[in-house]
């Protein structure tokens, strides 16, 4: 081909190029803006959100142009879903599609003009759902008032309740209370645990913190908040006010009215219960500190104290144990051997079954309380689910709590013979003092503070160990910080047990100061009992790993001799020791004393060990 | 045994038998009771509907009103609402022994269990009702079908203490009360006018265009559908009572 060829078939490309072009033009000639002429189509359409999309990618399910061209053919109903495909997927299961059969349209209503809402976004949220559920109900005032003002931290109606996704059930208390509780619970945390935008807003950035730090909010932190207030049994669902609004459902003069809703029968002075305290700041609620601050020195004292005694003291036995053992040097004993193993009484029938008693209801309590104490640790929720939930833990606590009363109730009736044995009658007093600082009284008097000094004189080997009677000055402790006990965690879980009927007493801060003090004094007697007693009692050198006295009753006769001398003395002198001589366990009660023993050891053991965790790593 | 009572006194034996019977109860009582059916009635899941109209060619049965059967469906139903049934239903199904499946619109409405019963005492063997009625259809991913979709339109919500309000302040106000012609004899608002939800079409008529209307229903689920249909009919002011008669004896008998 030669080039003029070349040239003269190239022209005719171009040609054929510019015409076939034309033609194509040609088919296509039929726009939508043709017909669909108005602004709201021409412009609007082309300056919306769609705009660079053109008709044909929604309006997809025509037959025939032809037939739409004349009337005679309309388009079906377009699908969102092709594109917005996630957001469909959220919103059929929403409650305006499974209860209302909303489609898209009825939400954004000019499809056609829509624009992106980016700077103004929480106030159009707030504008398109008010128009239906409008009505100062929701948006005159808190939240919503503070959204249309321009705050952009706070919620909007999409912020608690999801935009596309808006929960399918309804968010009443009355309704669904389940539901409903851990929605608001949820949703209001999802803000008001964020620090930086509550310090922002000048609003309290550690409410949620101290809530969970509640009774309130340990139950609904377990998973349990049916049985509890959450935070919008309070402060209400929309309209939130500041508690210095007389409209707010928290203001001062609408408390006692707020709290009743769920405590009947309060006195006013019920709603000076603090919801949200926080008991390290001494300004806002010095009743809190001071309290906290006692208890966390008293538990610092007495664990530095015992802690120090129970060391130095294995250490002492320890070492003249393996002196003993080293120079094989054997005690020596005024008794045969057959005299030596005569079973001598220490402890009654009715002692026995009070301890039985005390440990199953002590067991009980810390079992059921510590997990609320401990609220957030994966032990907690495994030990509350196992018994069936806050509320079967809750009264199981109260069963064991009654029966801790009784045993207290009972022991003070003992103590009541024991200083009164023919009661108030003159004869009743002679020999009172005698009797309550006698030997044979738990009371602590001057012989113990000289064994006391005695004892740590021995312990860093200074003298002989003291010589003790029936009962040794901790032993005398473990006794008496019962009646402590008792007051402390006592008093303090009768008020919570009853809050209502305690505000006729005193004023509903109270409730925070018993919540403190029956927390801090159940860690106290927890902890107390499983190291120190324990050690004491039973893990110390000579014992280890347990005496089982209290449950057998009895111990040897050269085990009284031995630890127990001047006791041994008055006996013999009394002509009483004969009286006191019982017959060798048998086999049936050591092994029950022995299981039952043991299981309480090793479980109260366990559990020092997971509160030490607790402690350190949880 | 002799050694145990020696250990333990009898009484004693007895009290702690009894706590110990105590501590178990609540976990006798604490484990949730699985939902009863009502008495004899047979409840299927959407997933069975299908299978029964193909097999077995059961009519579906929408027992809403006529609005709101057209207005959204499982295609293929039957619009039948329960007040009429008593009339249609021997009409649209002489065969009392084909199989029929009723449904509600929501979760939350008697209204299939209703038709159920009256089905039964006119004869039909073969009933079912879908459970959770269409919302339930709908959650299951089935798609419904609009014969004549009312067009939605912003309706304002208001609770009971407002309606008080109104009722003392507004002299122009229409008080509609689409509940059916039973449940308004049972209870109603004083002055409100009964025009049940399955005959608001045939006395548009009757609700006055130039004053307030508010809308009551049962239970806040159906009184939103009617109040657009007033709107798409020209009544201007058209308002809804939340929660419906239900929320509001509720909330009544509460406050004493």
């Amino acid at each position: 081909m030669t080039k003029k060829h070349w040239a003269a078939a190239f022209f005719l490309f171009l040609v054929f190029l510019f015409f076939s072009g034309d033609a194509c033009a040609a088919t296509l000639k039929v726009q939508c803006s043709d017909c669909h002429d108005s602004e709201r189509f021409k412009t609007g359409f082309k300056n919306s959100v769609h705009g660079n999309t053109g008709c044909t990618s929604c309006h997809t399910s025509f037959e025939s142009l032809d037939k739409h061209v004349i009337l005679k053919e309309k388009p079906g109903m377009i699908s969102c879903g092709t594109c917005h495909s996630e957001i469909e997927k959220q919103y059929r299961s929403s409650f305006h599609s499974l209860y209302e059969d909303f489609k898209c349209h009825d939400c954004h209503y000019d499809i056609h003009t829509l624009k992106p809402e980016k700077e103004n976004f929480k106030i159009a949220v707030t504008k398109n759902c008010t128009k239906c559920h409008t009505n100062d109900e929701y948006v005159a005032s808190g939240h919503g008032a503070a959204v249309m003002k321009g705050n952009k931290d706070s919620a909007t109606c999409s912020d608690c309740h999801g935009l596309h996704d808006t929960k399918a059930y309804h968010t009443s208390s009355e309704t669904n209370l389940l539901e409903a509780r851990e929605f608001y619970n949820k949703t209001c945390k999802a803000c008001h645990s964020n620090k930086e935008m509550m310090e922002r807003n000048n609003i309290s950035p550690n409410a949620v913190k101290y809530y969970e730090e509640t009774y309130h909010g340990k139950v609904q932190d377990l998973g349990y908040p049916t049985s509890v207030a959450g935070c919008a049994d309070c402060h209400t669902t929309h309209n939130i006010l500041p508690k210095s609004n007389p409209a707010s459902a928290i203001h001062p003069r609408n408390l006692t009215q707020n709290c009743g809703k769920c405590h009947p029968g309060i006195h006013p002075r019920f709603a000076e219960y603090k919801a949200h305290p926080d008991y390290r700041d001494k300004e806002r609620y010095p009743q809190l500190y001071v309290s906290f601050l006692l208890m966390a020195g008293l538990l610092l004292v007495t664990f530095v104290f015992f802690w120090t005694h129970m060391l130095l003291w294995w250490r002492k036995v320890y070492w003249d144990k393996h002196r003993m053992e080293e120079l094989g040097i054997k005690l020596e004993s005024p008794f045969t051997h057959k005299e030596g193993i005569q079973r001598i009484r220490r402890f009654s029938v009715t002692d026995r079954i009070m301890h039985v008693l005390l440990i199953i209801s002590f067991f009980g309590l810390v079992i059921t309380g510590f997990p609320l104490k401990y609220h957030s640790t994966p032990w907690a929720g495994a030990i509350i689910r196992a018994l069936g939930g806050a509320h079967n833990a809750g009264f199981y606590h109260r069963i064991a709590a009654l029966i801790l009363i009784g045993l207290f109730l009972y022991t003070l009736w003992r103590c009541f013979r024991f200083a009164f044995p023919t009661g108030f009658r003159k004869e009743g007093w002679r020999g009172f003092f005698a009797r309550i600082f006698g030997p044979d009284s738990l009371m602590p008097n001057a012989q113990d503070w000289r064994q006391f000094k005695a004892m740590v004189k021995w312990f860093f080997g200074k003298g002989k160990p003291p010589v003790f009677g029936r009962w040794t000055y901790w032993e005398k402790f473990d006794f008496l910080a019962v009646f402590w006990g008792m007051i402390a965690i006592g008093g303090s879980g009768v008020t919570l047990w009853a809050p209502e009927l305690a505000s006729h007493v005193y004023p509903g801060w109270v409730l925070n100061i018993a919540s403190i003090v029956h927390s801090e004094e159940a860690l106290l007697a927890a902890l107390f009992i499983f190291t120190v007693h324990f050690f004491n009692t039973h893990l110390i050198p000579s014992k280890f790993p347990m005496d089982t006295i209290i449950f057998t009753g009895s111990y040897n006769l050269e085990e009284l001799w031995r630890f127990r001398t001047p006791e041994y003395e008055k006996l013999v002198k009394e002509g009483k020791l004969d009286d006191l001589k019982v017959k060798h366990p048998s086999i049936t009660l050591k092994l029950i004393s022995s299981m039952f023993g043991h299981a309480s050891l090793w479980l109260g053991l366990l559990f020092t060990l997971i509160l030490l965790w607790t402690f350190f790593f949880a | 045994m002799d050694l145990m009572i020696s250990i333990f006194h009898r009484k004693q034996v007895i009290k702690a038998a009894a706590i110990v019977m105590l501590s178990i109860l609540p976990f006798l009582f604490s484990c949730n009771a699985t939902p009863t059916q009502e008495k004899g009635q047979k409840n299927i899941d959407p997933a069975m509907v299908l299978p029964l109209m193909k097999e077995k060619n059961a009519a579906v049965i929408d027992i809403m009103s006529h609005l709101e059967c057209m207005d959204h469906r499982i295609p293929g139903s039957q619009c039948i609402a329960l007040e009429e049934l008593d009339k249609k239903l021997s009409v649209s199904i002489p065969d009392k022994k084909q199989s029929i499946v009723f449904y509600c619109e929501s979760d939350r409405c008697p209204r299939a269990g209703l038709a159920y019963e009256k089905a039964k005492l006119l004869g039909y063997e073969n009933i079912y009702v879908l459970e959770d009625g269409l919302v339930a259809w709908k959650r299951a991913g089935y798609e419904v079908e609009t014969l004549q979709r009312i067009k939605r339109a912003p309706v304002v919500s208001i609770k009971s203490t407002k309606l008080d309000v109104f009722i003392k302040e507004k002299k122009d106000l229409f008080i509609l009360d689409i509940r059916s012609e039973d449940a308004y004899k049972a209870n109603h608002i004083g002055g409100a006018k009964n025009i049940p939800f399955y005959m608001l079409h045939k006395k548009l008529s009757e609700i006055p265009k130039n004053v307030s209307v508010i809308v009551i229903d049962e239970n806040g689920k159906r009184s939103f559908l009617a109040c657009c249909y007033l709107i798409n009919n020209g009544v201007k002011d058209v308002m809804r009572l939340f929660g419906g008669m239900e929320t509001m004896v509720h909330q009544k008998k509460n406050k004493g």
